[in-house]
């Protein structure tokens, strides 16, 4: 579709995502908000996530083939290597495949709010990984 | 009767030899990027001798051989490229019905893309890896997009091509194909199919799988969905808005192989009614401006969310 370079991905940036991410801001504290930049024909979302005790640098990219293709978000933090982790901290969080629902990458329900929102649950996860060993929510099916 | 059609691999190109014989149809365009590779001979109309021509070349040619007075233009062209979609919109705004025989998700979102904002039918075929059967949908303006489909069907898009990296020492040489390739026989049914729906050639009402398939493609979410009979009007025979404002995409699965946890049997088919989803935001985002003003307003919104 081209996010930045056809007129349906112009639309869908400034009708869906450019108020999604509006409205996550509104209210937050400045250092939690998300912040864009436009990098070549994509974006980057650079933002922080709290989900318990540590805060996270975070970056999630919008390719120019956005929404078709998911958002790829990874953590700027340091983490130990843990389960779900890609190369280059990025995060496992679309399974190719998988018939569960939270796992499924769905453009024409799904922001990209809603893989920052999924990037917090993975990061409450990895938390609860790192003090007791175990991964709490199921492999993805 | 003016059909734009996006691919002619070896299912599009099967397509467009059933329909361009219709003689209601007098013009086509296609586009289509690809060369004709190795792999495609024992499943194409062509001969080996073809291999490293452009495929739109070789379907003008067969096209012009058995209907010489069809107008056809051939354009070695990407649906999804930017910097076309202003003549691409035009084409749409054109013809009388789009046909879609892409094998990418990206290029369906964009044909979608295309014909809603034309306000015209298509319709769109699909072979399943190793064909095992196949879909075929039909759209109608102002009814359920490629993206409400998707969703319903619970499809998915990979985040990257499993592909090998590429021989840059030998850029020519045959490269492995991706997926499990279908015969040329399943391939024919297929598009068979995809050619009498587009006609408006309704086959005869399908038996109905006596349960459900498996985990493939899920259960009709709906009342509107079970085993409802494709409706009857021809997309030609009752011109550019013949199914009006239908608010569903309509959709037959037809299976050519029992697969224990897909099909059941062979040669059975199902037939779906995809409702418009109220949450799509594909066909149901709120409205925005255009040309300039769009560019605009985007550069404005970056700005703002740069600044945050």
């Amino acid at each position: 579709m081209g996010l930045l370079d056809t007129e349906p991905g112009k639309r869908r940036l400034l009708a869906v995502e450019v108020p999604a991410i509006e409205r996550y801001n509104t209210g937050r504290d400045p250092d939690f908000r998300i912040c864009v930049t436009r990098v070549g024909g994509g974006l980057v979302l650079a933002y922080a996530l709290k989900p318990c005790y540590n805060v996270y640098r975070m970056e999630t990219r919008l390719l120019s083939s956005y929404p078709i293709v998911p958002p790829e978000t990874r953590v700027l933090t340091p983490l130990k290597h843990c389960p779900h982790l890609l190369e280059g901290q990025t995060m496992c969080l679309w399974r190719q495949g998988s018939t569960r629902a939270a796992s499924r990458w769905d453009a024409s329900q799904f922001t990209c709010v809603f893989a920052v929102v999924a990037a917090w649950r993975w990061l409450l996860c990895y938390e609860v990984w790192h003090e007791t060993g175990e991964w709490p929510l199921p492999e993805a099916k | 009767m003016h059909l734009f059609q996006v691919g002619a691999g070896s299912g599009g190109i099967a397509v467009l030899d059933l329909v361009v014989r219709d003689p209601r149809v007098t013009r086509v365009t296609l586009v289509e990027p690809d060369v004709y590779a190795p792999h495609n001979v024992y499943r194409y109309l062509f001969p080996p001798s073809a291999v490293g021509r452009r495929k739109s070349e070789l379907a003008a040619e067969w096209v012009r051989a058995i209907r010489p007075d069809v107008a056809f233009e051939a354009l070695a062209a990407d649906i999804t490229d930017p910097a076309r979609q202003e003549s691409f919109a035009r084409l749409a705004g054109e013809c009388d019905i789009g046909i879609c025989a892409a094998d990418n998700e990206a290029a369906k979102f964009a044909f979608d893309a295309l014909m809603r904002a034309a306000n015209k039918p298509w319709t769109l075929g699909e072979v399943l890896s190793g064909g095992i059967g196949g879909w075929v949908h039909r759209f109608a303006p102002g009814g359920a997009c490629y993206g409400c489909v998707a969703s319903h069907l619970q499809r998915e898009v990979k985040e990257a091509p499993s592909a090998p990296p590429p021989d840059y020492s030998s850029p020519n040489a045959t490269q492995p194909e991706l997926t499990i390739p279908a015969s040329k026989a399943s391939i024919a049914v297929i598009a068979g199919l995809h050619a009498c729906v587009t006609l408006g050639e309704e086959p005869n009402p399908p038996t109905p799988f006596p349960k459900k398939e498996g985990g493939a493609e899920p259960e009709p979410k709906d009342e509107n969905t079970p085993s409802a009979p494709l409706s009857p009007p021809s997309f030609l025979g009752k011109g550019v808005g013949g199914l009006g404002s239908s608010p569903h995409a309509e959709s037959l699965l037809f299976s050519l192989q029992a697969v224990p946890g897909v099909f059941d049997a062979a040669f059975r088919s199902r037939r779906l009614r995809i409702p418009r989803s109220p949450t799509c935001l594909t066909c149901g985002a709120p409205a925005a401006p255009a040309g300039d003003a769009l560019d605009s307003a985007v550069a404005d919104a970056l700005a703002r969310l740069g600044g945050q």
